[in-house]
């Protein structure tokens, strides 16, 4: 079956993590619902009891009435106590199951494929991402908790009408498990469409919206606001179209849920009443019988949602599932060569899914303490030759070895955190003093120290609360904090201000000795402190000019100045 | 003095305007909050309504089980349940009914105020400063604002609900037994303390949950974005195990706020089956003779004691539904509230478009080169007392080629955008072919101008529908032709229909240029072409070969570019350097 494929991974996850808080949790849902029914049809059978006791002095005095009333306290009390343990074992065990998906999740990402595949689509799939996680946080309390606790009710309240006849019994039984299960199943099937619709739908809104706003002078310009202000309206009214759809279904689910329960009344009604004219049972049974039917499909509500997510949950784990296998690392690539940081012979690669920015027919050799620029137009691949270096990208053909390597990348990335935790990515068993002292390498510390909790200083998304610059500055006291022998710098002064630019490089080049470098740039300045020029078009090495060559200047000459 | 008087009517103007938009818009927001209002209200009554059927159905059973205890055929209890079963039937389809008219309720509202979000979003002027950033855009009108419907559709109705049908229920319970009626109203000491205490508690939760939750998916999202770095450190499994202690701790302190948050809900739980059991109990006792008293005559019968404790759960069950919906309030409200804001009115753009406008596209009385002219142009941003530009003179002949040269913040990018009429001038005049840039000609005028932006947004679509931007009139035969004059039909072919833009492959920065640069060449009518820092940011070779195509682009046209690529201004016919030439004198 499809559906446990998809899920296998994602149950396998849950179990592996919280087992038995996860059965806890549905086991007091169940007793939570259980308490509900039996203090109904207790509470029935109890004043049907009194009544017909009621009638004659001599009968009312011999009537027990301490058992059932402490029975009824009891279960109103259990009630109470299973409630509270099933909110909170099921809420504990929810957030256990969410942090194990995030870190699970989070190294499935890093692995070089899926690393690739997040950097060339970024905002479409984060978003889809946080989607599908949501979907899948809420698989446990949404889907499992409540199926488990409708199939227990269902078993109890048709095990007690059996007590009564096995006829009665099994007909509200199947009856149970047939409108019970069978219409969030049927539900689930006509939301499918509805809820991929509507996924669309939203995705199609939320990419109107940000050209809308990101595209607005461009619209104005064009005179093309008003038609997109028109697709948006006609993405949101199909958005609503689905909205519609949904509702629709669940509407048909609560109301099919009614009907069955109004059925299951009525025929339990029918039975106890022959049963009790046949004298099988007495009214207080009957009372007990009809009490707990009523109570009987209220359980199955719970479905509701689920059912109609159950489409969109099913998508998400499929999307998500094959990330949470867990494959084995990667081999670790060769070590180059003695003498040597860099041996790439014949190398063909390229991205997955796309024919851009490939390489083709690769080789380069590079010997310890080198320093190499990568020149060429944007789209020649410098930027992939680095990633292939770095190991984020496989060749397809053609041999590769290269030493650790650190990569600079050319947006610089800094993270929602401290300043203290965004160096020791670099160098997790630094101490502060050694922080410090790359920080005023490259030219940092200073202002760390006007910030007003120094190491402890908060950087918002994505490095917010630094200057272009002063995030360089950062991402360059990482690397040296890291302090590999080779460095791959994409672009490391690009979309600096002249100063600033130059100060980083001048850092830079200060603490090249001893180490291997190579730099993709198409900025003179950058390609300077190089020794070796290698030219690139379209994927393949055109040129290799090395300093001293009649051709270097030349080739500097040709690159952008300042 | 003669300066005050000269700005005191041109403030009291604005004020005067800005108190009518403001009363205009209250006015019909009253007007469309109360259309809203009236469907949704019926939703919930209908719903009350539904709710309340359950009394005869309780009714029915009852009588039923006296019945059956007092031994009657079962011909009399066909008919009652015939009778359960219809009323359980009409009580299902009345109460979806009710459901679905809330549900159509709220959606057309949200769908109204998305519409209302996107007009003010449409007719800010893009450069205003505090115009909301496209992502943050888009997460208020997608994600955000979807918790209005749950909000409208499910709290509100629980919430009349829930002060309605207890009370009628009570009602109903009280011309029975004064002494169960006293049970249930002290099992429900007061429904407005239990209504904060459920809201206290559902506020802790969600708050601690949701937020936190959130907080952590930002987490995730935010190291993934950087993944190549953390990859680049070999930090993944450092980040990996941070991010599984982070939950962790997360876990533990929100299940340290949830302990107590959840007693509150278990306090309702335990009023609710204690009610329950005592008015059954009571019942019990009354019946076996043993509590005499709690009516208004007599013995209570066995129909009646069944039917109090049928209608006793159902006194508790609109609480404790309110109290299953009351997260949807705090998202529901911080939605709404998120929706007004971007609804807001800050820098208005001149020229606001209309339906019928769009439909108006007049051909240029002459495709001649556009003259420029600029008298006395007064501009500041918003909260900032310097002008931008102080009365400024400016001449542009038709079919000159002119650099604004400059550094960043001398107000290059800013006095283009003024050419194209993106923001309303504080004073002076602008004028091109003779016409003057009026808010009431801005649409008309800027068919006359083709734009490059500094950074061209790429939209979601086709290379072609990027160059296009679905004007009718543009067909593919001058798409082909724009690409080709820009160096893009490669890419073009290369993507064929794949999309670019968000969520698509995107293109290199020299590529989005050559989009932009294809996207003026499409526009037959443009006789004014307008470029913002084409070349920023570009490697040489790709910067020449584009300011190449500008020109060749701009032959027979007005051409202002606006750089600080010396290499780039030297093409022009004229450079103005914005810092020296800088205002009151005429360049």
């Amino acid at each position: 079956m499809t559906l446990r494929c998809d899920f296998q991974p994602i149950i396998q996850l849950f179990l592996a993590e919280r087992r038995y808080t996860l059965l806890t949790g549905a086991l007091l849902a169940a007793a939570t619902v259980l308490a509900g029914v039996a203090l109904l049809g207790l509470s029935g059978w109890f004043i049907t009891a009194t009544a017909i006791a009621g009638l004659s002095s001599a009968a009312a005095f011999a009537f027990d009435v301490f058992a059932p009333s402490a029975g009824i306290r009891f279960l109103a009390l259990a009630r109470t106590a299973a409630r509270y343990g099933e909110r909170l074992t099921t809420h504990d065990a929810t957030l256990g199951v969410l942090a194990a998906l995030r870190e699970k999740l989070f190294r499935g990402w890093a692995m070089p494929d899926g690393a690739q595949s997040l950097l060339r689509r970024p905002a479409k799939l984060l978003f889809r991402l946080t989607a599908d996680i949501d979907a899948l946080d809420s698989l446990y309390l949404r889907v499992l908790v409540p199926a488990a606790v409708a199939l227990c009710s269902a078993l109890v309240v048709s095990v007690a009408l059996g007590l009564m006849h096995p006829l009665l019994g099994l007909m509200a039984g199947s009856w149970l498990l047939l409108t019970g299960f069978g219409i969030p199943v049927l539900a689930a099937r006509f939301s499918t469409g509805a809820s991929r619709r509507r996924t669309h739908a939203l995705e199609a809104l939320r990419s109107r919206v940000i050209d809308l706003v990101s595209g607005q002078t461009e619209l104005i310009m064009a005179g093309r606001i008003w038609a997109q202000r028109e697709t948006i309206k006609a993405a949101d009214d199909r958005l609503a179209q689905a909205d519609d759809a949904l509702n629709r279904t669940e509407m048909a689910v609560t109301a099919g849920f009614g009907i069955a329960s109004a059925v299951l009344l009525a025929g339990t009604l029918v039975g106890v009443a022959v049963l009790a004219q046949a004298g099988a049972i007495g009214a207080p049974v009957a009372a007990f019988g009809l009490l707990i039917a009523l109570a009987a499909l209220e359980p199955f509500a719970g479905l509701r949602r689920g059912a109609l997510e159950l489409a969109r949950t099913v998508l998400s784990a499929r999307r998500i599932g094959p990330r949470l296998v867990t494959a084995p690392p990667p081999a670790l690539p060769s070590p180059p060569p003695e003498g040597f940081v860099v041996q790439l012979e014949n190398i063909t690669a390229s991205h997955r899914g796309t024919s851009a920015a490939s390489l083709h027919d690769i080789s380069l050799s590079m010997a310890d303490g080198e320093r190499i620029a990568l020149i060429g137009p944007s789209g020649a691949g410098k930027s992939t030759l680095l990633a292939l270096i770095a190991g984020d990208l496989t060749p397809t053909h053609g041999n590769a070895a290269c030493a650790t390597a650190t990569l600079l990348t050319q947006k610089t990335e800094l993270f929602q955190d401290s300043l203290r935790d965004n160096l020791k990515l670099a160098a997790p068993d630094a101490d502060d003093d050694h922080l410090w002292g790359a920080l005023a390498i490259a030219g940092l510390a200073d202002h760390a120290e006007t910030m007003a909790r120094g190491l402890d200083a908060r950087l918002g998304e994505g490095g917010q609360g630094l200057s272009g610059g002063q995030a360089r500055r950062l991402s360059l006291a990482r690397l040296l904090l890291r302090n590999t022998k080779l460095w791959l710098l994409d672009e490391p002064t690009e979309g600096l201000d002249g100063e600033t630019a130059r100060d980083v490089l001048c850092r830079l080049t200060q603490h090249m000795d001893g180490r291997s470098v190579i730099i993709a740039t198409h900025n003179r300045r950058e390609a300077e402190i190089t020794d070796r020029l290698l030219i690139l078009k379209q994927g393949r090495i055109i040129a290799s000019i090395r300093r001293g060559e009649p051709m270097f200047d030349a080739a500097l000459l040709a690159l952008r100045p300042d | 003095m003669s300066a005050d008087a000269v700005c005191a009517p041109i403030a009291l103007r604005a004020e005067e305007s800005a108190v009518a938009a403001d009363v205009s818009a209250q006015g019909t927001e009253n007007t469309a909050k109360k259309k809203q209002e009236l469907p949704r209200r019926a939703a919930a009554f209908v719903q009350i309504g539904a709710a309340l059927l359950w009394l005869p159905q309780a009714g029915l059973l009852s009588i039923a089980v006296g019945y059956i205890a007092a031994g009657n055929g079962i011909a009399d209890i066909l008919w009652l349940a015939f009778g359960v079963l219809a009323i359980g039937v009409m009580r299902a389809l009345v109460d979806a009914a009710g459901n679905r008219m809330a549900f159509g309720a709220a959606r057309t509202t949200l769908s109204a105020l998305r519409e209302q979000s996107v007009a003010a979003l449409a007719n800010r002027s893009p450069l205003d400063p505090s115009r909301t950033a496209s992502g943050e855009a888009a997460s208020i009108l997608t994600e955000q604002a979807e918790a209005v419907v749950p909000y409208l559709a499910r709290f509100r109705p629980a919430r009349l609900k829930a002060t309605v049908i207890p009370l009628a229920i009570l009602l109903c319970v009280l011309s029975l037994s004064w002494a169960v009626a006293i049970v249930l109203l002290i099992a429900a000491p007061l429904i407005p303390i239990f209504m904060a205490l459920i809201g206290w508690r559902a506020k802790a939760a969600s708050e601690a949950q949701l937020v936190e939750m959130g907080s952590m998916n930002a987490f995730l999202l935010d190291r993934l974005r950087g993944l190549a770095t953390i990859r680049s450190l070999d930090a993944v499994d450092l980040t990996a195990r941070r991010l599984r202690a982070d939950a962790e701790s997360l876990r533990t302190r929100t299940m340290a706020v949830l302990r107590i948050a959840f007693l509150s809900s278990a306090v309702l739980e335990l009023f609710a089956a204690l009610g329950v059991a005592m008015v059954a109990v009571y019942v019990g006792f009354h019946l076996l003779g043993q509590l005499d008293f709690g009516t208004w005559s007599g013995r209570l019968t066995l129909n009646e004691g069944l039917f109090i404790l049928l209608l006793a759960p159902a006194f508790f069950e609109p609480l404790r539904e309110l109290s299953s919906v009351w997260h949807d309030r705090a998202a529901g409200e911080a939605a709404l509230d998120a929706l007004r804001q971007l609804a807001n009115d800050g820098m208005q753009l001149p020229g606001q478009q209309h339906r019928e406008k769009q439909e108006l596209r007049t051909i240029p009385e002459a495709a001649d080169a556009s003259a420029i002219h600029i008298r006395g142009l007064t501009f500041r941003y918003a909260g900032n007392d310097l002008p931008i530009f102080e009365d400024l003179d400016l001449d542009i002949s038709a079919g000159e080629h002119v650099a604004l040269l400059g550094p960043s913040g001398s107000g290059k990018s800013t006095l283009l955008a003024l050419i194209a009429g993106l923001a309303p001038i504080e004073n002076g005049r602008i004028t091109i072919a003779g016409q003057s840039m009026t808010s009431a000609a801005a649409f008309k005028q800027r068919n006359k101008i083709a734009w490059i932006g500094q950074r061209s947004h790429i939209f979601a679509g086709t290379v072609a529908a990027n160059v296009s931007l679905g004007h009718p009139h543009v067909n593919a035969g001058a798409v082909a032709s724009a690409l080709k004059q820009a160096a893009l039909e490669n890419v073009a072919n290369a993507r064929g229909k794949a999309s670019i833009g968000e969520g698509g492959s995107g293109l290199s920065g020299g590529e989005a240029l050559r989009l932009a640069l294809a996207r003026a060449a499409a526009d037959p009518d443009a006789s004014l072409i307008l470029a913002d820092e084409p070349t920023a940011h570009l490697d040489s070779e790709t910067a020449r070969d584009i300011a190449g195509r500008l020109f060749t682009l701009a032959l027979g046209k007005t051409l202002v570019i606006a750089t600080h690529d010396p290499a780039l201004a030297a093409r022009a016919h004229r450079i103005i350097d914005l810092r020296s030439d800088f205002s009151k004198e005429s360049v």
